[in-house]
This record gives C-alpha cells, sequence and structure tokens, in this order.
C-alpha cells in the first residue's frame, strides 16, 4: 500500500523537525499511538490501537529513524507486530521550506501488510489512511500552535 | 420403469433439513482434543526461530508440533504426472505437513497446537513466537516465468513446473493460420476462484491402540483415495491399519478431492497423543488453504476461411498452480483442457502448449468443471468475438462449422485433433432449441429499439462440450494418472428382500441415495424404501475412487447395475430350482422370476430368502446373493449443451443485469430430472458467479487481500434469473445407463455466455474484451 501526504505549516523546519523527534510530541499526534518510548539513540518502541474497518487490532513494534538529514528529511522504518496481522513499513518524509515562515512537509512510503489486516481489511485502507493522515497533519498543526486548519 | 425418469424427492434431504445430518464437526469422541493450525503470514518467508514454549506451558495445552516434529514424515503428494516437452518428468517439490524452514504461501501450515477445546488451542496459538524473515515472492504466473523472479522453488528454473503440447504439429497448425482469411486473436485471463464449500474442511484422527487402527473422519470427496494417498506415500501405515470415513459433506465443487495436510497431521498426532485429534477450519481458512480453482493466462487465436469455416487454432496457455502440487493439479490445465478444444467445432488443425507454473500462491486443482470451463470460455469467447469481427451472427457462425449428428452406434465417435474420440453428439438441435426458446429473431429486434432509446442489451452464447465419466483407466494411465479410475458398486441383498448397496462413488449434495436407489428399485422390481445406497467409509465399501469430473452415475452406477445383473443371473437359477423349470425359460421383471408363458413365478424376496436359507436349493451353487463389481469405462462420456445470456449494461454504473438465461444441456439419459435440474442449476450459479462476480486477488507481495465475505463476492440469489432450461437426450452408447453425467455442465458453459452477452450489449463501444469478473466499475471504465 502508498502512503503520501502533504501539508504546510506556518512554522520553519527547524521547529517541525525537532517537533518530529520528540516521542512524546508523536505519541500525542499520531493517531492510534498510545505509547512511544526512546530505545536508543533513533530508536522506538510503539504501542498503537488500530481500527480498519471491520479489523481492529494492537501493534506492538518498532520505529527507527533512518537515513537523518537536519533539518530537511529522514526515513521512518516501521515494524509493527499485533494478532491480526504485521505491518512493514518506510516512510520518506521532506520539509521543505516555503518561505521564512512557511514549511512544506510531504511524506512517501509503501507499507506491507500481512494476516489477516491483509485479507480483510485492504478495502478500507486507502480511506482508513487518509483519515489518519489528516488527523496527524490537524494534531501537529496544534503542536507548533497554530489553529488547525 | 415406476422410479427412472422420475423427479423422486430426495430421500436424504429430510435428514440434512431437519439438522439430522452427520459432518465431520458433529461427531465427539471421548477424549478428543482440538487443533488449531498455524499458518503463515507471509507469502514467501524464511522461518528464523519458533519458540513454543510459552503456548506449551499454558493449562490445557496438550502439545504444539512444528516442522522438525514432523520432519521424518513425508510430505503430500501428487497423484498426476505430467513430462516436461524433452521428456523430463514434471518438477515435484515436497509439500511438507508442516513447514520447516521456507514458507511458500500465505495460509501456510507452520505449526499445530493442539489442547483441551478449541479455543485453549487458538488463544495459545497466539503465543507462540514465530521469527520470520520476509522474503520476495511472485503471484501472477506470467511475472513468475520472467527473468529474475522469486523462485518459489530453488530446483524448478522459471518456476516452470512443466510444459506440455498437444495436437497437431506447431508447423501445421502454423500453416493454417497463414492461410486464413481471417484471425481473431483473444489475449485473457481467466481468473483464479475460491471454492467456497458449504461446509468448511474438517478432519479428525482417531488412533486406538488396541488392534492399531487408525480411523480418520475427513471431508473428503473419496475416502478411499485419501485412504491410499495417506497410508501409502504419506504415514507409511499399511492400508488395513487404517479406514477413512466421509461422512455427510457439505459440498465440494472439486476442493474436497485433495488429499490435504492437515487430514495426515491429525491422524498422525492422534497416534502420537493416543488421542483422538480433530481439527475444523474456520472460514478464512477455507478461503486462504482449500485448493483454488482456474486462473489461467491465455493467448487464443482462431482462424477462419471467407466463409467462415474455422481453418486452425493455436493456444497458448500459463497455468498458475499455486505454491504446491495439489493431487490432481498437473492434470487440469493439461488432459481436462487441452483435450477439449476441439469444442463442438470441425476445426482441422489444433495446436495447445501449456506451461505450469509455480508461484507464492495456494495451491490451484479442479473445481467444478476443471480445466473444460477454461477451454469452454476460450473457444466460445472466441466465437462471439470472430463473429463481430467477421460481420458475421454467432449463432450461424457454430452452426456453419458443428461436427454432424453421431450416435456411437450407427455412426462411429468422433475422433478429435486432441486425443480424444466423442461417444454421441447432436450439437445442432441443442442450439436451434436454445435459439427457440430465446426467441432470437424477436430479441435482435429488441435489441436494435433498445439502443435507439439509449439502453444497452446484450445477447451471448456459449456452445460447449465436456469429457465426463471421468475415466479409462488404461487412457488416463497412459496420461499420466498415478491411479485406475474404475468405480466398485456391490449390491448386498438381505435374506428378507432388502437391498444394502455399497458404492465407492460419493454424494456430498448430489443425490445418489436418491438417484442410485431409483436405478435399483428399478431393476430389481422392489420399492425405493428397501434400497439402502451405502458410501463414504472405506471399511464397509470394498473400494471406490470417489466422486468428481461428473462421474458418479456413469461409472459408479454403471458398476452397480453390473452387480445387479449378477443378482438377477443367480437368482435365476434359485428361481429355476424352485420353480421346477430350465433357466433359460425363467424371465425377471418387475420383481417376479417367472416362467415364460406361464403363471408360475416366485417372488425376488422369496428367492432371496432361499438364498440365504438354502434348505432346498440347486445343487453345487453358493448360498448368499450379494455381488460386487468393479466398472471400468471404455471412454469418458461427452455432454453437451447450448446456452444463451441475455443482459441489460446500466450505461451510467457499468452495472450488468442477467435478464434471461437459457441452457439446453444433453447429459444423456436422466433418472431424476430434477436432481439433474439442480445439478444445472448450481452450476449456472458458479459459472455466472466467475462472469460478474467472484476471483481471488493477490497484492504484489502475494497477500491474498479479499479472503473474506466482505471482500469476496459470491452470487446471490437476487443477481440471478428464473433459469429457463430445457435438455435434449443423446444416450452414451457405451454405458448400461446411457448416461453422460450433469454435475459440471452449468459452470462450463455459462461463464463465456455472459461475457459474449455484455460484450454483445458493449458493441456501440467498440469493446471487445473486457477481463472477469465484470463488475460495474471495469464495465464503466471500459465504456469511457
Amino acid at each position: 500500500m502508498k502512503l503520501k501526504g502533504q501539508h504546510n505549516f506556518k512554522a520553519t523546519p527547524a521547529i517541525l523537525w525537532e517537533k518530529l523527534m520528540d516521542p512524546d510530541t508523536l505519541a500525542r499526534v499520531t493517531p492510534g499511538v498510545s505509547r512511544l518510548e526512546r530505545k536508543g539513540d533513533d530508536q522506538f518502541e510503539a504501542i498503537a490501537d488500530v481500527k480498519l474497518g471491520p479489523v481492529k487490532g494492537s501493534f506492538t513494534g518498532e520505529l527507527s529513524v533512518l537515513e537523518k538529514k537536519e533539518p530537511e528529511s529522514f526515513t521512518l522504518n516501521i515494524q509493527q507486530k499485533s494478532k491480526i496481522g504485521n505491518v512493514s513499513a518506510d516512510v520518506h518524509i521532506h520539509l521543505k521550506p516555503l518561505s521564512d515562515e512557511e514549511t512544506e512537509m510531504s511524506f512517501d512510503g509503501k507499507a506491507k501488510l500481512s494476516g489477516l489486516l491483509a485479507r480483510t481489511g485492504q478495502r478500507v485502507l486507502s480511506g482508513v489512511a487518509n483519515t489518519l493522515t489528516k488527523q496527524f497533519f490537524s494534531a501537529m498543526e496544534e503542536e507548533v500552535g497554530n489553529n488547525p486548519t | 420403469m415406476t422410479y427412472i425418469g422420475k423427479s423422486v424427492k430426495r430421500v436424504e434431504d429430510v435428514r440434512f433439513l431437519t439438522g439430522k445430518g452427520r459432518y465431520t464437526d458433529d461427531i465427539k469422541l471421548p477424549g478428543m482434543t482440538h487443533a488449531y493450525i498455524i499458518r503463515s503470514p507471509y507469502a514467501h518467508a524464511k522461518i528464523k526461530s519458533i519458540d513454543t514454549s510459552a503456548a506449551e506451558a499454558m493449562d490445557g495445552v496438550v502439545a504444539v508440533f512444528t516442522g522438525k516434529d514432523v520432519a521424518g514424515v513425508n510430505g503430500v503428494p501428487c497423484g498426476w504426472q505430467v513430462n516436461f516437452k524433452n521428456g523430463d518428468t514434471m518438477k515435484e517439490p515436497p509439500h511438507p505437513l508442516l513447514v520447516a524452514d521456507v514458507v511458500k504461501h500465505v495460509g501456510d501450515n507452520v505449526a499445530m497446537v493442539i489442547a483441551e477445546s478449541k479455543e485453549i488451542a487458538k488463544d495459545a496459538a497466539e503465543l507462540v513466537d514465530i521469527d520470520y524473515e520476509e522474503l520476495d515472492a511472485v503471484a501472477d504466473a506470467a511475472k513468475a516465468v520472467k527473468d529474475g523472479a522469486p523462485l518459489v522453488h530453488p530446483d524448478a528454473p522459471k518456476n516452470m513446473c512443466f510444459d506440455w503440447e498437444l495436437g497437431n504439429p506447431k508447423e501445421e497448425v502454423d500453416a493454417a493460420m497463414e492461410s486464413a482469411h481471417h484471425i481473431t486473436k483473444l489475449e485473457f485471463i481467466n481468473q483464479r476462484v475460491i471454492p467456497n464449500a458449504i461446509e468448511p474442511r474438517a478432519a479428525i484422527g482417531h488412533y486406538e491402540s488396541a488392534g492399531d487402527k487408525h480411523t480418520l473422519y475427513t471431508t473428503s470427496q473419496n475416502p478411499h483415495l485419501t485412504r491410499l494417498l495417506m497410508s501409502a506415500f504419506v504415514l507409511g501405515i499399511p492400508e488395513h491399519r487404517v479406514r477413512v470415513v466421509a461422512p455427510d459433506v457439505g459440498g465440494g465443487f472439486g476442493s474436497k478431492i485433495f488429499h490435504y495436510a492437515e487430514e495426515a497431521l491429525v491422524t498422525w498426532a492422534s497416534r502420537q497423543l493416543n488421542r483422538p485429534v480433530k481439527w475444523t477450519a474456520e472460514r478464512s481458512e477455507s478461503f486462504m488453504t482449500d485448493a483454488h480453482g482456474r486462473d489461467h493466462v491465455s493467448t487464443a487465436e482462431m482462424g477462419f476461411d471467407a466463409e467462415g469455416n474455422v481453418v486452425g487454432l493455436r493456444v497458448k496457455t500459463l497455468a498458475n498452480l499455486g505454491a504446491y502440487l495439489s493431487t490432481f493439479a498437473p492434470c487440469v490445465p493439461t488432459w481436462l483442457h487441452g483435450t477439449l478444444l476441439q469444442g463442438l467445432y470441425t476445426t482441422p488443425k489444433i495446436n495447445v502448449d501449456v506451461t505450469g507454473v509455480f508461484t507464492h500462491t495456494t495451491p490451484v486443482d479442479a473445481y467444478r468443471g476443471a480445466g473444460r470451463p477454461e477451454a469452454t470460455y476460450l473457444l466460445e469467447r472466441l466465437m462471439d468475438t470472430a463473429a463481430l469481427e467477421m460481420k458475421m451472427d454467432p449463432a450461424e457462425l457454430r452452426l456453419k462449422n458443428f461436427i454432424p449428428a453421431f450416435d456411437g452406434v450407427e455412426q462411429e465417435g468422433y475422433m478429435t485433433q486432441v486425443a480424444l474420440q466423442y461417444d454421441s453428439g447432436n450439437y445442432h438441435k441443442v442450439l436451434e432449441r436454445a435459439l427457440e426458446m430465446v426467441g432470437y429473431e424477436d430479441f435482435r429486434k429488441e435489441q436494435a429499439a433498445a439502443r435507439e432509446n439509449g439502453k444497452l442489451l446484450g445477447i451471448g452464447f456459449s456452445t460447449y462440450i465436456e469429457a465426463c465419466g471421468i475415466a479409462p483407466s488404461a487412457v488416463v494411465g497412459a496420461l499420466g494418472a498415478r491411479a485406475g479410475l474404475y468405480e466398485v458398486g456391490q449390491v448386498r441383498v438381505q435374506p428378507t428382500g432388502k437391498v444394502s448397496v455399497y458404492t465407492g462413488a460419493h454424494s456430498h449434495g448430489q443425490g445418489h441415495e436418491t438417484t442410485f436407489a431409483q436405478v435399483v428399485a428399478d431393476k430389481l422390481g422392489i420399492a425405493l424404501d428397501d434400497v439402502e445406497i451405502v458410501h463414504g467409509d472405506s471399511e464397509s465399501v470394498a473400494f471406490g475412487m470417489g466422486t468428481y469430473g461428473s462421474r458418479s452415475l456413469a461409472v459408479g452406477g454403471s458398476a452397480i447395475v453390473k452387480s445387479i445383473e449378477k443378482i438377477i443371473e443367480k437368482g435365476t437359477k434359485i428361481a429355476a430350482h424352485k420353480l421346477e423349470a430350465a433357466e433359460g425359460d425363467i424371465e425377471f421383471s418387475e420383481g417376479k422370476f417367472t416362467v415364460k408363458g406361464t403363471d408360475k413365478s416366485i417372488g425376488f424376496g422369496d428367492v432371496a430368502l432361499t438364498a440365504y436359507v438354502p434348505h432346498d436349493y440347486p445343487a453345487g451353487l453358493e448360498p448368499g446373493l450379494d455381488f460386487s463389481s468393479f466398472y471400468d469405462p471404455a471412454n469418458f462420456t461427452y455432454p453437451f449443451g447450448a446456452h444463451i445470456a441475455v443482459v441489460e449494461v446500466d450505461k451510467d454504473t457499468g452495472k450488468v443485469s442477467l435478464k434471461r438465461f437459457i441452457a439446453v444441456d444433453d447429459v444423456g439419459n436422466v433418472i431424476n430430472p430434477m436432481i439433474v435440474d439442480g445439478q444445472i442449476h448450481g452450476g449456472l450459479a458458479q459459472g455466472i458467479g466467475q462472469a460478474m462476480f467472484e476471483g481471488a486477488i493477490y497484492d504484489e507481495d502475494g497477500q491474498l487481500i479479499n479472503g473474506s465475505y466482505m471482500d469476496y463476492t459470491m452470487p446471490r440469489a437476487d443477481d440471478l434469473p428464473s433459469f429457463e432450461i430445457d435438455r435434449t437426450v443423446t444416450p452414451c452408447p457405451h454405458n448400461p445407463l446411457g448416461v453422460k453425467g450433469a454435475g459440471e455442465a452449468g459452470a462450463i458453459g455459462s461463464t463465456p455466455a455472459v461475457v459474449n452477452a455484455v460484450m454483445d450489449a458493449l458493441s456501440p463501444f467498440g469493446i471487445k474484451d473486457i477481463e472477469m469478473p465484470l463488475t460495474p466499475e471495469r464495465v464503466w471504465r471500459a465504456m469511457q
């Protein structure tokens, strides 16, 4: 499954970068994530609850930040396991300054699903992914102190 | 005839409709344990480690078995061999009961948890920690044969299992095609479908140390074949120590022919644990692990002369076999597909080339029609497309090319270019009757008027032939079958004249208990109630090959008839003695042995009693009245028919509505018309299902993404019109009942009729082909 999204923030890349690298902020803004703990420099343990149409599952696993180029881009590697199937994804995140106070955040990646998740959820998946993306950007807006648009 | 030819109500329905059926999952044995199979979530992955300790420590867990535990047990064998063109044996990789190293499809068996209850087994399965390393996978046959594609089995280069050719030499066919005035070429996918029997697969292994006996209860269409494969090839247990029982079985459509790993696993585990072990599939396991059907990618070309006579046919097919070879997998795209490409036509030159391909998907095997629907789809799509391209009428084009009528008695059977000799046929008659039923001339006028009003009406044709009554042992042996395909029928007359019949055919919805009883009751002149049909237990039925390929009545029924003949012959000797007449003067009819030309007679019941109480008895004659026969057919049987679909396509949404469906089938003589109608109806629904709704979808990682009823569309009653069906009767000349078989006809003929009708409706748009299933989205996109 392809993952893609973009949003413009009234903030500098440096501010956004700082938020993205902070596990507490990320746990707050990422839909479904209930806990995010730092395990190493660029490694986090995550617990998430996700509902995909008829399929609901509690995921545990690791997030790793790779290919860091502060403050413009990094790759997030996601490995999550659950009783309803596993998710593995690589997501490339870009921060592009549009002006002194505006930055475009975009992401682009691919997720692989297996198990029950793959068999029963796919039909509703892209819709769910869009909703989650919107929730993420709108929560991020609040974090950087803007009114959600 | 009191019963033959009558729509006797099915005797088995009383028990099915009142909840008294006895299916495998209904069986509860003392001390029984429950198994849950842990299956691979990946299409292709290396098992790095398996930790079963937490599961084993759980209360109520009896055992957890993994691939290592069954390392000494053989895998599941394949029952048919097809060789490469160069003579090399097909690639036949091992198919382990539990995978120890590399899983090869989603749903592949990895571990088996056995517990005191199914719930405990399932909970414990979640505690088994399996570490996989995911590998690249390939699900699509066309991609699997490309250089660099991930290999399913390292010793099968390019994922090829075999390549195979049949018919006239390629050069001859190429020359015929070059001389053609017109060539119609289509490239299409006959998509993978999932069988969806209403009863999921189930198996119970029951080892009894007293007697060293292994009993397997299983959802099988052929318990004896399962016993043979499992005892001799997998577990290495002497056959007489194994009993296989297939009690009531709720539908199979081919998917329950095959010997599955779970059957061997529960039998093996029961011996290890000395307790019965039951496994019942959940519906999602059925989607993932019941052998799938179809999945061919074909290029087909048909050449015509200027008058529209077919001059040649060239077919190239890639057949997706899945990750392992299921029991009859290699036979389906070859000997059950290539041999049917003559169709009903006099095509003088035919060449078919098939490559069997491994992919990281569920194994593919016979599914209602098995190869013959794929052949029919190809021929009949070509016919309607050619008619459109050559501006000819599709019905006329067929009538022009049909093989002339032959009865197989006065006129010889028709020898095809692709190895078969048809038994008897009258092909013009079925199509003419179907045209009459649909009111063809009026329809074309209605269609033209509808088009002017912006409505898209279409009509589609399909005329098919199938090879049924599977099969003459010598023939199939030469073609690679590793079994004989005769049938066994034992008729045991009880002392009171009641009759028990033991058949090696197996009923899982076909109504054998009624149809077979009708034959026996009429032949012996007794009441239907006095006949019991016993099947499905290797301990009571001497032997058998089971039910598939529309064979039960043609082969199994014939075996019973042979035994009845022996009963009557012996009864005649007993009657002659009792009536003090010469044997040659005795005739048997309507349940009575009579001295010709007199009113001296003795009833069947009295003869039976005399046979078991032989006080006044012919010298030298053995007591008893019980005969068994093996019947090996002389040829396949060849049912045929003409199907016509009428559809309307919604211009705005692309939704196809099936307005009418006409089916005229010739299945030879008919014993129970109602049961045959039911078989035709069911087959039509399945064939229409493939055309309009069904299709397994794998993503590029090899995940089956529509493995549930929320995502996989089955045809529903409100999708189907009231079928208009009729029959012609061209008896089979080589079996005693003159029957040809009716189980698969509906599914073979209907699919192309529907697709042809949609293409006819869409002809104003210049659309020639849309990939099945014809969902509103696909049809709408094609129109844009």
